[in-house]
């Protein structure tokens, strides 16, 4: 099981070496653009509908559902704001995510670092389960057994140990850019009296950054969203995640499509916003993640 | 292998490992493993119930007369939707793909944002269809209307399942739009031109050189697409409900079984029962990825 992360990044510029290239004379690909042009319309239409639905007032929307609106109605945002209590679910997400993602990447450093290197017997064997975690069955039934029988049930630490597990393919991933770490610096760190731990922490972890942080991003995307287990597992509707938060204000507020409108806008906004930053991480972390 | 640990000791090794093992092997193995053992009982919901072994009662439930109706209906809704999101999701990512991996203006844009709704979960993706799919004077309701026509969308029980397959197309489609991107990298141009040069036309490099040399890329997608549709149904949650019939799949039918205490279906908050159908799901996966992996590596091995 190799995985390599460090991937070539997917714009890579064609060989200008090649003749025929330079003699071709280029034609603007016309069709191409209008292929583009309706992929992009596809893609942020749903968005830009749902930004507009959101700034109607209810008896707009009624009267004419998919017109532009006319007259923004901004408060909209502050009243789904506060009925929602979107606040506080921001806050249990933000947790949930933090302590799940941080959780799950430590425990794929801690786990890949000395079966990479084979610093652990049955180095084999530990890799064969960094496989095995992926395939297993659908455990809803007895994660909510487990907690329940733990006293763990509707507490926020146990939906976080439950969604840091989740560490999918991080230890594959992480296992495949430790090999090329060189196993000439653990051994002349040894040389030097430096600990294990301190190795691992002081040394590999800054080094294995990338793929630390392409594993913490590709849990934490996947807590943010998650939906089902937070029903299952948390009773309390102060402890609800974002998700399920919104879920449930789709329940109350169902006929009031502006406002739902608003609420699905304040959970996509930051997450939209976010996603132009970590969106290099992301791709080049699926790619990595396919390749193992 | 070279065995040689430089450190002075191994303790450390050890002890962090140990931890992180056990924590992946008390909240991620047990409640897998747990699974076949539950399936064999009838564990209920509430705590403090007796728990009886029963066999493979529960098995027999589930293909009896009296269940059938109801796994029958979730077995082919999570086939037809694994089935069909699978190729349509192939089929519309690699032309995607391959006009993206033309160099176009602003190709990097598209790129992101076709992979946006990866981002934006299946909370948000599934409000903001259900919005367009709004049945009185959405998007969609507006341009049926042109045409004279109206649909009750996600209460239409034979439009429910092509709706929600089109919303997961939608929300999936990015990453295996990215899947290939990569893949096309190791499309070197060069064998693009000599085939065009040998007067090959647009559609016949596509079909004897891109795809060919896709085969991995193809593999990796349907493996991975056909895997997730089967289980997922967070997105179907979302959408239409836990209790619509018309796109019950396995996975939710679990949820149902389990924890909804649904009207209409007999034995609800039955873990047991819940149990094995994760299992027959479990099982369900396991034979269409082999025999999926089998058929795409003889594919590759002849082109």
């Amino acid at each position: 099981m190799t995985t390599t992360t460090r991937e070539r990044p997917v714009t890579t510029s064609a060989p200008v070496t090649n003749l025929t290239r330079g003699r071709r004379t280029r034609r603007i690909p016309i069709g191409a653009y209008i292929c583009a042009f309706i992929l992009l319309v596809v893609f942020l239409f749903p968005l830009l509908y749902l930004l507009n639905t959101a700034l109607k007032s209810q008896a707009e929307f009624v009267a004419d559902p998919v017109g532009i609106v006319s007259d923004p109605h901004w408060s909209n945002f502050a009243t789904a704001w506060n009925k929602g209590n979107f606040g506080a679910y921001i806050l249990n997400s933000v947790l949930y995510t933090a302590a799940g993602a941080a959780l799950g990447t430590v425990m794929t450093l801690l786990l890949a670092f000395p079966v990479a290197r084979g610093y652990i017997r049955g180095a084999k064997f530990w890799s064969v389960i960094f496989v095995l975690v992926l395939f297993l069955p659908n455990a809803l039934i007895t994660q909510f057994q487990l907690l329940l029988r733990l006293g763990l049930y509707d507490t926020q630490l146990g939906y976080i140990l439950l969604v840091g597990v989740g560490v999918g393919v991080g230890p594959l991933l992480l296992s495949g850019f430790v090999k090329s770490i060189p196993r000439e610096l653990d051994e002349a760190a040894a040389m030097d009296g430096v600990g294990y731990w301190r190795y691992l922490f002081g040394f590999i972890f800054p080094l294995a950054r990338p793929a630390l942080v392409t594993v913490f991003i590709l849990q934490a995307v996947w807590i943010w969203n998650e939906i089902i287990l937070a029903t299952v597992l948390l009773a309390d509707p102060t402890k609800f995640p974002v998700t399920v938060g919104l879920y449930a204000f789709k329940g109350t507020y169902g006929n009031q499509w502006p406002l739902l409108a608003a609420a699905t806008f304040i959970v996509a906004a930051p997450l939209i916003v976010g996603y132009i930053f970590i969106q290099r991480y992301l791709v080049n972390g699926v790619v990595g993640a396919i390749k193992g | 292998m070279a065995d040689t640990f430089p450190f002075p000791k191994r303790t450390p090794v050890r002890v962090t490992f140990g931890i992180a093992m056990l924590l992946l092997g008390v909240f991620g193995f047990v409640p897998a493993v747990g699974v076949l053992v539950a399936s064999l009982t009838d564990l209920r919901g509430l705590p403090g119930l007796p728990i009886n072994f029963i066999g493979i009662q529960n098995y027999i439930d589930f293909f009896s007369p009296a269940k059938w109706a109801d796994s029958a209906n979730a077995l082919t809704n999570t086939i037809i939707f694994a089935f069909a999101s699978t190729v349509i999701q192939i089929v519309v990512a690699l032309a995607i793909a391959v006009l993206l991996n033309r160099k176009l203006k602003g190709r990097n844009f598209y790129r992101a944002v076709v992979f946006m709704p990866t981002i934006l979960g299946v909370t948000v993706t599934g409000l903001v269809w259900s919005l367009i799919f709004n049945v009185s004077g959405g998007p969609a309701a507006s341009v049926l209307s042109l045409f004279g026509a109206h649909s009750a969308f996600f209460g239409d029980p034979h439009l429910a399942l092509a709706l929600v397959i089109l919303v997961q197309v939608w929300m999936v489609l990015g990453v295996s739009v990215i899947i290939f991107l990569s893949g096309l990298q190791a499309v070197p141009e060069d064998l693009q031109e000599a085939a065009e040069i040998d007067g090959a036309s647009a559609w016949q490099r596509f079909r004897n050189v891109t795809v060919p040399l896709l085969a991995p890329s193809i593999t990796a997608n349907v493996l991975l697409g056909i895997v997730n549709a089967l289980q997922s149904y967070q997105l179907i949650y979302v959408l239409s409900g836990p209790n619509n019939r018309s796109t019950q799949v396995l996975s939710l039918l679990v949820y149902v079984q389990g924890f909804g205490g649904a009207s209409g279906t007999t034995l609800s908050q039955s873990q047991g029962y819940a149990a094995a159908v994760s299992m027959v799901q479990f099982v369900l996966v396991g034979i269409v990825s082999i025999i999926a992996l089998i058929i795409l590596r003889r594919r590759e091995a002849k082109l």
